[in-house]
């Protein structure tokens, strides 16, 4: 993950820049253009002494007038199409880069999924990108135009008297020099300053989120003490920070004073003796202050750019990660890719389901989790996968529904092997209901036609009907247009629930996958969520991740997983008679259960 | 009832600022102090320069304050001077060396004063949210607090040791650099004081436009991430409904439409970059014609031409800030109002100990002083009813019973029974309403009261009484430290004995030895790199260090094993002690010893007595029993 990336990584963010190149190479010449006129400006003033001033005329001070305006104009026109177009640059690669981040997300298999946290990529997606944008456009912009200034200072001071441009000429190593020195110690410092900051926000998120239990325990004063143990840790490493970059600053200012004063001696001396005129050493001194400070922002920006690095690592392993479950090229020619459906060519699906010596292995486990694992599933088969939480009852579904695919063996749906149709192909016919329903925010009516996007009102309550999801429904404010917030917030548990079964039935899919969930629920809306789970799995084929003992004891199969492997497998009363894993399980699944189950 | 300590309220914007500010006020005066010697220095410089122009190399009579005349002449006039340059130079380097360290102390104490603030800031809100009742904390969510004491904090940190620092800085330099500029000269100096209020008030303008254009930009980069947050989240929705396209269609459009707001954005930031440089480039050119006009009158010399030339370079880049002052002090007020929020919300009773007798002192104890003892007395429950604050439906209904002291009361219970409300109303993370603040409708409603050997528990001050009941909760929450930490954090010290102790007994002693660290494994935030049981033990093991004579244990093993479960009860029995215990399960074989059981059903006592007796009387429990036990 650290290894360095030659040239800053910049090479491998090409195709991003490509599409604005030609545009950075103009711009770039425009730059130049600007800070040969920032070092032009000068000129004038000492033009004015020179030759208003010394002769004290006025003639051809209009002509000076329209020149000095005539500058101003052009430059003014180059910098504001610089700025703006540099703005636009950048916003336009970070336009690129989040669609590409996020586009390259939706055909990644859920193995990368399950090794990073949402929170992880979402930074990818949305921060990093926003840093790599900013980075080629911004700071390239401002190199261009400061290393031109610096070059066309000195030029000019050349130009005007070598020897006193050789006396501020030597400042600059020493600038150089002290620059990186106290820039090497704010790179680690402002590294520390994220990080203790991250800690003190990971410690409110503590305070907050444990608030039952600090109070429970009595430990409000322990935890806040802790906590100011942070904050004067941030308050310390902050400060030495603004040490550092005020010595810094201090010691760049002075340098220019020196320059400025090593001008005003040598320059002073060979002006009294006659060699310099009074305008050229006031342009001397305006050059000689300000040609320090564009050193320190190239040193700046370089080590924006080292510090930029992990973000471009971090973007483009995402983007270059393989998905290790994709359509081969002849699939897609048939059934087109997830983007670009091929529908016309999609056959229907019925919902023969069987398992043909299946092996399977986590991408990145090491244990067989399924061995030569044999199963047939005629259409509308019940089949329920008890087993206790972490035992991989998901390991089936995710199989029956492609997110895995097996390391030996086949899959077939309806006797063809999965792999010989597309994803979006089997995902349009595979309804899938989560243990923790997800629904996006917006209303109520866009969250029940995910599955579905032309279905009517009609078919909507009807689908709420059938779930007995209309009363949820009914009592919304605004019905169906009710919003529902991030993520669902708006309503319970019970409710999104209910909402989630009505939207996996109105896709009305051949093959249903549901995850029970465990989390209590009020009386109500549980007796709902029981008869809904019957209604929705009634004639379709079905795999069922189950806790309740009246979907287990209703399913045509029972598959009882433990420690990852399928160990049993039979009906109800077959499992009950063998006196197995199954029997205690069960047994243990009654205690657990609430009471209107029983 | 108790007295409450007198919680600071912050009745207004300024309030609160100045209480955050104690302790930092002085470190920004100082640096305001530093600033204006930077300013000074800045401002000599371009004088000397003048006098060194006019009159050491060119031939102007020195036209400088009485007190440097004596000087110059003192050191053998101008002459002198002339011949000696580098001592001017010198004198250069050395107002600028001053120049330097003012700067260092000016930026440092500017830094010391935010820094401090930040620290007093987040201090403050961090002890007083967790002093907070816990009713607060479930209505609030914790993002948008997170957010307040986090970026609300930085806006307000920011405009004070930034905008309202560079305030007093740059009015401070226009004024002195007036003066001196007049000092040149007056009719320049006038021209140049006339650009001022023109780029004050074209940047409030385009600040004003910008700020309103950040806002829309913000909101739309706020739907951009939660599409892309949502879709993440949902990964596993949107591939079982096939809908990448839809989701690929939406995110672009978002990000286009987003991204065009952003161009129209940077349309009037690049239009207010530059037309900054065009009133520059104008005023110098003004200032420039104007000073041509003056020395070829004779009214103005070269130096004084130079010097004002540096002035005008001086200030043109500090007064283009200025605008940004008045449009970001909209932005810290609405941050401050949001910290009120917080900061003005009561706290729970004093937290705090005083005294460490048996007898507690000070003004938290009760009318009726109570002594430690009471926590070996009876725990009674007197016709307790209770309804969540903002909720209508009652959870508790006329709820009374004993627990008495040294014994174990087992409580049953479905989800959703009023278990878990009746053990917060114990250790008070919910208090009971008091008699007179109950509905006014004239007739006194009896809302009952909960006493432990005999004293009223709102009579005990908080940090006592939940420093003496441990609780163990159906999901405790483990804090981002280690192991060790986590089992001892209630206490002042533990040994490692007693670790040893408590983790055997909550059967914790094979998991740390499998653990590479031990009892020095980081639990990661939340605990989440132990499993649910492996929380529940840990949470066990951490009352037991307590010692506490009264222990709940809330539905505590729920994600133990069954025959985990019975090896802890049994290795507990022991530690218990003459402990009075109370405990709630869905268990029967883990209540069955109880001396009594209790079950409750819709916030209501439906049976009560012992496994034996409750057997007998065929109730609810009796059917639990059946169908955990029964033989298929």
């Amino acid at each position: 993950m650290n290894k360095k990336l030659p040239l800053f990584g910049i090479p491998k963010l090409m195709p991003f820049i490509r599409p604005y190149g030609k545009k950075l190479i103009f711009m770039i010449g425009l730059g130049i253009l600007s800070s040969l006129a920032d070092t032009i400006f000068p000129l004038f003033n000492s033009y004015a002494i020179d030759h208003f001033i010394a002769q004290r005329t006025t003639r051809g001070i209009v002509y000076f007038v329209l020149l000095y305006l005539g500058l101003m104009v052009l430059q003014e026109l180059d910098n504001f199409y610089c700025l703006y177009q540099c703005g636009k640059v950048e916003l336009s690669i970070d336009r690129d880069l989040r669609n590409a981040a996020f586009n390259h997300l939706q055909t990644l298999s859920f193995s990368y999924f399950n090794q990073h946290s949402v929170g992880y990529i979402h930074a990818r997606v949305m921060s990093d990108t926003a840093k790599i944008g900013e980075l080629v456009a911004w700071r390239m912009m401002d190199v261009v135009w400061n290393v031109s200034y610096i070059a066309c200072v000195l030029m000019m001071m050349l130009s005007l008297n070598a020897r006193l441009a050789f006396y501020v000429m030597i400042l600059v190593p020493v600038a150089v020099a002290v620059i990186l020195f106290f820039e090497r110690k704010l790179v680690g410092l402002y590294h520390q300053i994220r990080e203790i900051n991250a800690k003190i926000t990971g410690n409110f998120n503590e305070g907050i989120t444990g608030a039952r239990s600090i109070k429970v325990l009595a430990i409000e004063e322990k935890i806040t003490d802790e906590f100011r143990y942070d904050t004067a840790r941030m308050r310390k490493t902050s400060v030495n920070t603004t040490h550092q970059a005020a010595m810094l600053t201090s010691v760049v200012t002075l340098l220019s004073s020196a320059a400025l004063s090593m001008v005003l001696w040598r320059g002073g001396w060979i002006t009294i003796q006659g060699v310099l005129k009074i305008g050229t050493l006031s342009v001397f001194m305006s050059y000689a202050v300000g040609v320090l400070e564009p050193i320190h922002s190239i040193i700046t920006t370089l080590s924006t750019l080292i510090s930029i690095q992990v973000n471009i690592d971090r973007l483009m392993h995402l983007l270059e990660e393989v998905s290790d479950v994709a359509d081969t090229k002849e699939v897609q020619e048939i059934y087109g890719d997830s983007f670009h459906p091929d529908r016309k060519n999609w056959e229907p699906l019925n919902g023969d389901v069987s398992f043909r010596d299946v092996t399977f292995r986590y991408p990145d486990g090491d244990e067989y989790v399924l061995e030569h694992f044999n199963l047939e599933v005629p259409q509308g088969t019940n089949v329920a996968i008890v087993g206790e939480t972490g035992a991989g009852k998901s390991t089936l579904v995710n199989l029956v529904c492609r997110f895995y695919e097996p390391t030996e063996g086949q899959v077939l749906i309806d006797g063809k092997d999965a792999r010989s149709r597309s994803l979006l192909w089997l995902h349009s016919n595979i309804g899938y209901v989560l243990q923790t329903p997800h629904l996006f925010s917006g209303t109520v009516r866009e969250n029940l036609r995910y599955g579905k996007p032309d279905a009517s009102d009609q078919e909507i309550w009807q689908a709420l009907k059938a779930v007995s999801a209309d009363f949820v429904v009914e009592k919304m404010k605004h019905g169906l247009d009710t919003e529902v917030g991030e993520g669902g917030d708006m309503l319970s548990t019970g409710e999104k629930q209910l909402l989630s079964f009505a939207r996996a039935l109105l896709a009305d899919p051949r093959i249903l996958v549901l995850d029970e969930a465990t989390a209590s629920i009020d009386t109500v809306t549980e007796k709902a969520i029981q008869d809904a789970i019957a209604t929705i799995i009634r004639g379709r084929t079905s795999f069922v991740i189950a806790h309740r003992l009246s979907t287990v004891v209703g399913a045509d199969t029972i598959l009882v997983v433990r420690d990852g492997k399928i160990t049993e497998h039979g009906t109800h009363r077959e499992l009950m008679q063998t006196r197995g894993y199954y029997y205690s399980l069960y047994r243990q699944q009654i205690e657990g259960s609430d009471w209107h189950d029983l | 009832m108790n007295q409450k300590k007198r919680q600071i309220q912050f009745h207004t914007k300024a309030s609160l600022v100045i209480y955050f500010l104690k302790g930092s006020l002085r470190y920004f005066v100082l640096s305001i102090l530093f600033a204006s010697i930077v300013s000074l220095a800045d401002l000599m410089n371009p004088k000397i320069i003048e006098y060194t122009v006019d009159s050491v190399i060119g031939r102007e009579p020195l036209a400088a304050p009485g007190f440097v005349q004596k000087l110059v002449n003192g050191a053998g006039g101008v002459s002198f001077f002339r011949s000696h340059l580098w001592l001017v130079a010198l004198l250069v380097l050395g107002i600028a060396l001053l120049g330097a360290v003012c700067r260092y102390l000016f930026m440092l104490f500017d830094s010391l004063g935010a820094e401090t603030f930040v620290q007093k800031t987040r201090d403050s809100l961090f002890a007083h949210i967790v002093r907070l009742p816990y009713a607060w904390h479930s209505e609030n969510h914790t993002g948008d607090i997170i957010q307040r004491c986090t970026s609300d904090v930085e806006t307000i940190k920011l405009f004070i040791s930034e905008q309202l620092m560079s305030l007093f800085r740059v009015v401070l330099l226009i004024v002195m650099s007036l003066v001196f500029m007049m000092r040149i000269h007056t009719g320049l100096a006038l021209a140049e004081a006339f650009f001022i209020p023109v780029m004050v008030l074209s940047s409030v303008f385009f600040h004003n436009k910008v700020g309103a254009a950040f806002e829309k930009v913000d909101r739309e980069e706020g739907k951009l991430s939660s599409i892309a947050q949502e879709n993440l989240t949902g990964v596993r929705v949107v591939r079982a409904f096939g809908r990448e396209q839809f989701e690929q269609e939406r995110f672009m459009r978002q990000n286009a439409g987003y991204t065009d707001l952003w161009y129209h954005l940077q349309f009037i930031l690049a239009s207010f970059w530059t037309s900054g440089n065009v009133y520059a480039t104008v005023r110098n050119l003004v200032v420039t014609v104007l000073g041509v006009l003056f020395c070829v009158n004779g009214s103005l010399t070269a130096g004084g031409f130079i010097a004002f030339l540096s002035y005008n370079a001086l200030i043109s880049l500090p007064v283009r800030g200025l605008g940004r002052v008045i449009t970001e002090m909209s932005k810290a007020e609405i941050s401050i109002d949001r910290l009120r929020y917080i900061m003005n919300a009561e706290e729970e009773q004093e937290t705090e100990i005083r005294g460490t007798g048996e007898e507690v002192s000070g003004i938290n104890a009760g009318p009726d002083s109570f002594t430690y003892d009471c926590f070996r007395g009876d725990i009674v429950f007197s016709h307790v009813s209770f309804t969540y604050p903002g909720r209508d439906h009652e959870i508790l209904h006329d709820v009374s019973f004993t627990a008495p002291a040294g014994k174990t009361l087992g409580i049953l219970g479905a989800t959703g029974s009023g278990k878990t409300t009746l053990l917060s109303l114990l250790n008070r993370l919910y208090e009971l309403p008091d008699l007179t603040e109950a509905d006014g409708t004239g007739v006194p409603e009896y809302r009952g009261s909960i006493t432990i050997g005999g004293t009223d528990i709102r009579d005990i001050p908080l940090p006592v009484l939940r420093r003496q009941i441990g609780m163990v909760l159906q999901e405790p929450y483990l804090f981002s430290r280690s192991l060790a930490d986590n089992i001892g954090i209630a206490c002042d010290s533990v040994t490692q004995q007693e670790l040893d102790r408590a983790a055997s007994v909550a059967c914790l002693d094979e998991t740390i030895d499998h653990m590479a660290r031990g009892y020095d494994t980081f639990v990661g935030e939340r605990g989440v790199t132990l499993s649910g049981g492996q929380r529940q033990r840990a949470a066990i093991a951490q009352m037991l260090v307590r010692h506490t004579p009264v222990m709940i244990f809330d539905d505590a093993l729920s994600a133990v094993d069954a025959e985990t479960d019975a090896k802890i009860r049994q290795a507990m029995k022991e530690q218990i002690g003459d402990a009075t215990v109370l405990l709630v399960s869905h268990r029967i074989t883990t209540l069955i010893h109880a001396d009594e059981i209790i079950v409750l059903e819709a916030g209501k006592i439906a049976e009560r007595g012992t496994h034996e007796e409750l057997l007998a009387a065929g109730g609810i429990y009796t059917r639990v029993y059946e169908l955990q036990t029964r033989e298929a």
